[in-house]
């Protein structure tokens, strides 16, 4: 190239650049009417009853609404109806079905002004043809018992409606998982149930504003990528502030924080967004510029002991293994105290949390007595022997490629081999563990993962004997311990139809103490999500549970 | 007409003459002999790989700690020698075994030709197009009791290098398979091969005295580029449970897992970067002196 | 030539039908499905309602059966719906098909352009500076882990300076070229760093080799100017080499690249395939998988043509023995 031209090469070039910078206005936050969230996952689906996801649920919750929900204080507020159905107000009456057994009629009603975006009514016959969807076999729904319970509806006019369920069970006027869908536009794709997942007008016309009843309606989207929000315009209820709210999905979470730094993105969700040293370290280099609520949640963190191991099946080791966490430093030092150590799976903001349950510190030098009470009193090279010579020796498991728990089990590690205790590391992709490891019961010591759950959830299906996976009913059952206590039972069956408050209360801490007493899990922490919102978003009220934030997206202002 | 020259008394000082080489070569055992003697500086420092102290996180290099700690408290200069260990021999022993089985099939392919060389190309076109995510999830769910090893063995830590040396190996050799059986197909219609072919000699001769050493050149640029990948590889066999097992560290989990801590704690992913860095130069520099070395053309 | 042809492509198909069922009996052999995912999060989901939801998307069957009935809808046309997107197959790949070749068609581009006279350059006089420097660059881009370059990259260029937006993808149509442009410049130069490393090395080496040739020694002894020698002698017989890195290269335009991809948040085949795998997604899958099949085998059968389009000697029939 000669002189000259290169000259004019160079030039070119910079005039490319400068019209670049020119037209790139995207590193400026948009101004006044518009929200742009950050969340790791695309949804699999808009359809509100098909595959059960966070991403979908969050965005959703900013499109529709649900009959009932539980609020940032974990309590049940009506959505869609007027009164939540009680025995004490007689909109709950107990009556006994035709084959005898105990259950309960609810009525609800539906808020006259409530209506889809079309404009169309919200009515009983959307309840109708919900509870028909939920109830067919064919249609792909997941959650069928309740569907199944629900064996009746009385219509009582088009707003009005009374369920009858076949159990009684203090949850019943809960119907945050009762998904309605729009009978008028639904209907046609319903005829043949089969297809009804491929046909489902939120998938294949999402950008019906009859499909939602929310303050926000789906305006427009990008597989894999983004979803933009537009105001509804049949909002029946308290007018949102922001008038566009874009959903945009970063699955890397470091690139997650560099989106929010850089103006790509105003906020993080806190139901799906950075992981909570991750969000700490942001606190710390930008909590001025940003405001940074962490909601303790109800994702519980535990271990899961295999009682069938000979050496677990002994109370004292399991006692032992606790006494040798230090659970606080790790909440101390990991997680800058956000994670404190739980007792058992109820969460302290839950209102049946028992205070009084025995707790269990660090103490090392209790673990160690126990560890030789045990029978485990030769040491060689640190790690402790039986008399027959056996090493105390347990193999610790769970989903590779997740850093916190990653972490977790090698502080683990470390502290329990000071008392003696080896133990190996063996992680596996979530597809093989969930997938057989644990639902067939094949780790051999321990299993480290989380249940999410929503207030007051009965732990049934994880403590009753009667749900032990085995081959001869076809793993199903989620006791993946393997616990069997008669009285645990007991008061399971007795708390799920226990309606008096006081009573059921009782029964929960019988049970918080028999946890604590038996260990059959050993209880890490509940996961806190970290929101990160900047300094101009007020009024966002983070649920720390299985209902989103955004249910309440039309409370969101400068 | 170019026969191979006596190549054993002249190796020697030509590759000493690439200095650069040389200086890889050293670097190299350096580094080896660094990370196996990794137990005498835990001796040394008094500290183990694996001890975990939980409040001094992220601390300074000190006297105690030369290169300061790691997000769990533990000593970073010890991990990053153990994690040579896993990174070196793994790196290593992949490229020349993924070499070998490359060089082998695509030999056999480009000196035969014809059918083989379509049965040989098209198995190989088979193992590039296979998806590798479903067969490591499949691998890392087989338990390998079932197939009668013994479960002591099965657990044991250096049966995962291995296990993490024979799954890349399986699924690297496909690059030099090519360009082995690219070069064979050329160096076939030299006329010094062709005329060995009319003398009579036996295709092992003819590979063994005019073909591979030919190929030395090609194979060595293949095993030497790739020994960065393979390094880096090994991090992502850890993300799905097929690498090593936490605690043990490798120069590439060292570096994944320090992503997260890339604001507060830079010199955690540079460490392993950089050691990974020099490995990759070492190794292809040292590659380059070889292959002058080697070299059966030069006048020099 | 037409023999070879006709040879060529009855073998890609039986490879093609060979690999169909090799990936789906792996996506198949994988423990667990997204229904057990399900269930551990959410304890509620009975064993019943496990069976009915496995029964209706058709994992109760055999695999063989599932198999079969797959092979025998595709034959007719019918590559079925995607689970996970609920569209016919190729409506759901689509979007994420172009967007990468688009990607890494650039990528592709830029990376032979770059690399190859970078090679050429550095092996005109090995050890020179201008070698060390080129080697260093090449280095550089194949021990950097994917993950880092792009981290680093839009910490310099979105958060630090401000120019270019962090990541996605724009939204709508009717973009103009310059907003769009703006999102792919980024991935763009991590993947070619990426690349450039390799191809310049294999360029290098193979015309170190070249050059060392009785035939160029007698073209310098003969006064011809070095470019000449370079471009003209040498390179022909050089490029062998790299045709079939570029080959093996171009297999990877349409399988996307899996991290680049989800740093930028870009949904492209790379995590639509990875997706589609996790999600036991068969149809999705294995369509998505058979297109790479599909290039692989296109791109190295291109490969064995330039090899005799660029050294006349080399033919493909047996060993005469």
């Amino acid at each position: 190239m000669t002189g000259a031209s290169l000259k004019r090469f160079i030039h070119k070039i910079n005039i490319f650049i400068f019209v670049l910078l020119l037209n790139g206005n995207v590193s400026a936050a948009k101004p006044g009417d518009s929200l742009t969230i950050g969340i790791t996952q695309y949804p699999s689906t808009f359809n509100p009853v098909i595959d059960a996801m966070m991403a979908k649920t969050y965005i959703l919750a900013m499109t529709r609404r649900p009959l009932t929900a539980y609020d940032q204080d974990w309590k049940l507020v009506c959505m869609l109806c007027v009164t939540l159905p009680t025995i004490e107000n007689g909109l709950a009456k107990p009556e006994r079905t035709k084959n005898g057994k105990r259950g309960i009629a609810v009525t609800f009603q539906i808020k006259p002004e409530a209506r889809w975006g079309d404009g169309v009514p919200v009515t009983s016959k959307d309840v109708v043809f919900s509870w028909k969807v939920g109830r067919n076999k064919k249609s792909g729904v997941g959650n069928a018992e309740f569907y199944r319970s629900l064996y009746k509806i009385n219509v009582i006019d088009d707003k009005t409606f009374t369920l009858h369920f076949d159990k009684l069970t203090f949850t019943y006027n809960s119907l945050g998982g009762f998904e309605l869908l729009p009978e008028h536009i639904e209907a046609v794709n319903f005829s043949d149930p089969l297809k009804y997942r491929y046909k489902t007008a939120y998938d294949t016309d999402t950008f019906n504003e009859g499909l939602y009843n929310g303050p926000y309606v789906i305006a427009n989207r990008q597989t894999g990528s983004t979803v933009v929000l537009e105001k509804n315009p049949n909002w029946w209820g308290r007018k949102p502030y922001f008038k566009t709210i874009t959903v945009r999905v970063i699955g890397n979470t470091s690139a997650m924080e560099a989106n929010l730094l850089s103006g790509g993105i105003d906020m993080i969700a806190g139901e799906l967004g950075l992981p909570l040293d991750q969000a700490l370290s942001f606190e710390k280099r930008h909590g001025r510029k940003f405001n940074v609520i962490f909601k303790p949640g109800l994702i519980y963190e535990h271990i899961d002991l295999n009682l069938d191991n000979p050496f677990l099946k002994d109370i004292r080791v399991r006692r032992a293994l606790i006494y040798a966490m230090n659970r606080d430093a790790i909440n101390s030092q990991l997680f800058d105290g956000r994670q404190p150590k739980a007792n058992s799976s109820v969460n302290p903001l839950d209102r049946v949390y028992a205070d009084d349950v025995p707790v269990y510190d660090y103490n090392p030098a209790k673990a160690i007595k126990l560890l030789k009470q045990a029978g485990w009193k030769k040491t060689r090279k640190g790690i402790r022997y039986n008399d027959k010579g056996e090493k105390l020796s347990f193999t610790i498991m769970t989903t590779s490629g997740n850093r916190s728990r990653e972490l977790i089990e090698q502080v683990l590690q470390s502290q329990w081999r000071a008392v003696g205790i080896d133990i190996r590391i063996k992680n596996e992709p979530a597809r093989v563990f969930f997938g057989q490891t644990v639902t067939k019961r094949l780790f051999t010591g321990m299993a480290m993962y989380a249940w999410i759950s929503s207030p007051e959830s009965v732990p049934r299906t994880t403590l009753h004997s009667a749900h032990i996976p085995d081959k001869f009913n076809n793993y199903s059952g989620q006791n993946y311990t393997g616990y069997k206590n008669p009285e645990m039972n007991r008061v399971l069956e007795k708390i799920e139809v226990e309606l008096d408050f006081r009573k059921r209360k009782n029964l929960w801490r019988k049970l918080q103490f028999m946890y604590a007493r038996d260990l059959p899990v050993i209880p890490l922490y509940f996961r806190a999500n970290a929101y990160i919102l900047p300094g101009w978003l007020k009024n966002v009220k983070p649920t720390g549970q299985q209902d989103p934030t955004t249910l309440w997206v039309e409370d969101w202002k400068r | 007409m170019t026969a191979p020259l006596s190549v054993h008394g002249n190796l020697k000082s030509r590759f000493f003459r690439h200095s650069l080489a040389s200086i890889s070569l050293f670097i190299l055992a350096v580094l080896i002999v660094l990370s196996l003697s990794a137990p005498l500086f835990e001796w040394i420092l008094s500290v183990d790989m694996q001890s975990t102290n939980l409040f001094q996180r992220f601390q300074p290099p000190s006297f105690a700690h030369p290169l300061g700690t790691d997000e769990l408290g533990r000593d970073t200069f010890v991990r990053l020698l153990l994690g040579g260990r896993v990174s070196l021999i793994v790196g290593l022993s992949a490229a020349i075994t993924a070499a070998v089985i490359g060089t082998f099939v695509g030999l056999i392919a480009g000196y035969f030709g014809g059918w083989v060389d379509d049965l040989l190309m098209r198995l190989t076109d088979s193992v590039i197009a296979l998806p590798f995510l479903p067969l490591l999830i499949v691998l890392a769910a087989m338990d390998l009791t079932k197939l009668g090893l013994p479960q002591a063995l099965v657990e044991n830590d250096n049966i995962s290098l291995l296990r993490i040396v024979v799954i890349i190996s399986l699924v690297g050799w496909t690059t030099a398979a090519r360009l082995v059986r690219g070069r064979t197909l050329a160096l076939r219609s030299e006329l010094f091969v062709k005329a060995a072919v009319a003398l009579g000699a036996s295709p092992v001769t003819i590979i063994g005295r005019h073909i591979l050493p030919n190929l030395s050149s090609t194979i060595i640029v293949a095993t030497t580029l790739s020994t960065g990948n393979i390094i880096l590889l090994e991090s992502v066999l850890s993300f799905l449970g097929l690498g090593i097992q936490p605690p043990w560290p490798s120069w590439g989990n060292l570096l994944t897992n320090a992503q997260e801590t890339i604001w507060q704690s830079p010199e955690l992913a540079f460490y392993p970067g950089i050691l990974i860095f020099v490995t990759v130069i070492a190794f292809n520099f040292l590659g380059d002196g070889l292959q002058d070395a080697l070299d059966v053309k030069s006048v020099r | 030539m037409i023999k070879f042809l006709f040879s060529r492509s009855i073998q890609g198909m039986v490879l093609l039908l060979i690999m169909s069922f090799v990936i789906y009996a792996l996506i198949g052999l994988m423990p667990g499905d997204p229904i057990d995912l399900m269930i551990s999060a959410n304890p509620r989901i009975s064993s019943e309602d496990a069976a009915r939801l496995r029964a209706l998307q058709g994992l109760d069957q055999p695999l063989m059966t599932r198999y079969l009935n797959w092979l025998t809808n595709a034959f007719s046309g019918d590559f079925g719906y995607s689970r996970l997107m609920a569209k016919p197959v190729f409506e759901a790949l689509q979007p994420a098909l172009m967007r990468t070749f688009q990607l890494m068609g650039v990528v592709f581009v830029l990376s032979l352009v770059i690399a190859l006279p970078l090679g050429v350059l550095a092996s005109r006089r090995p050890g020179s500076k201008t070698d060390y420097t080129i080697n260093l660059l090449a280095f550089a881009g194949i021990s950097i882990p994917p993950f880092w370059l792009a981290i680093l990259l839009i910490i310099l260029f979105s958060v630090t300076l401000g120019w270019l937006p962090a990541g996605g993808v724009p939204i709508g149509d009717g973009q103009g070229f310059l907003k769009t442009a703006q999102y792919f410049i980024m991935p763009v130069m991590a993947l070619t760093l990426a690349n450039i490393g390799g191809h310049t090395r294999y360029m290098r080496a193979s015309m170190i080799e070249t050059l060392k040739n009785d035939y160029i020694r007698t073209a310098k002894a003969k006064g011809v100017p070095e470019k000449k020698i370079l471009l003209h002698h040498a390179l022909r017989n050089a490029l062998i080499p790299v045709v079939t890195i570029i080959a093996l290269d171009f297999g990877n335009i349409f399988s996307g690249a899996l991290i680049t991809e989800t740093v930028f948040s870009i949904p492209g085949m790379g995590k639509l395939i990875y997706d589609a795998i996790i999600g036991n997604d068969f149809n999705l899958a294995l369509v998505a998988l058979l297109f790479a099949t599909v290039l692989t085998i296109a791109a190295n059968f291109i490969a064995d043509i330039c090899y005799v389009a660029l050294d006349s000697r080399i033919s493909y029939g047996g060993q005469k023995q």
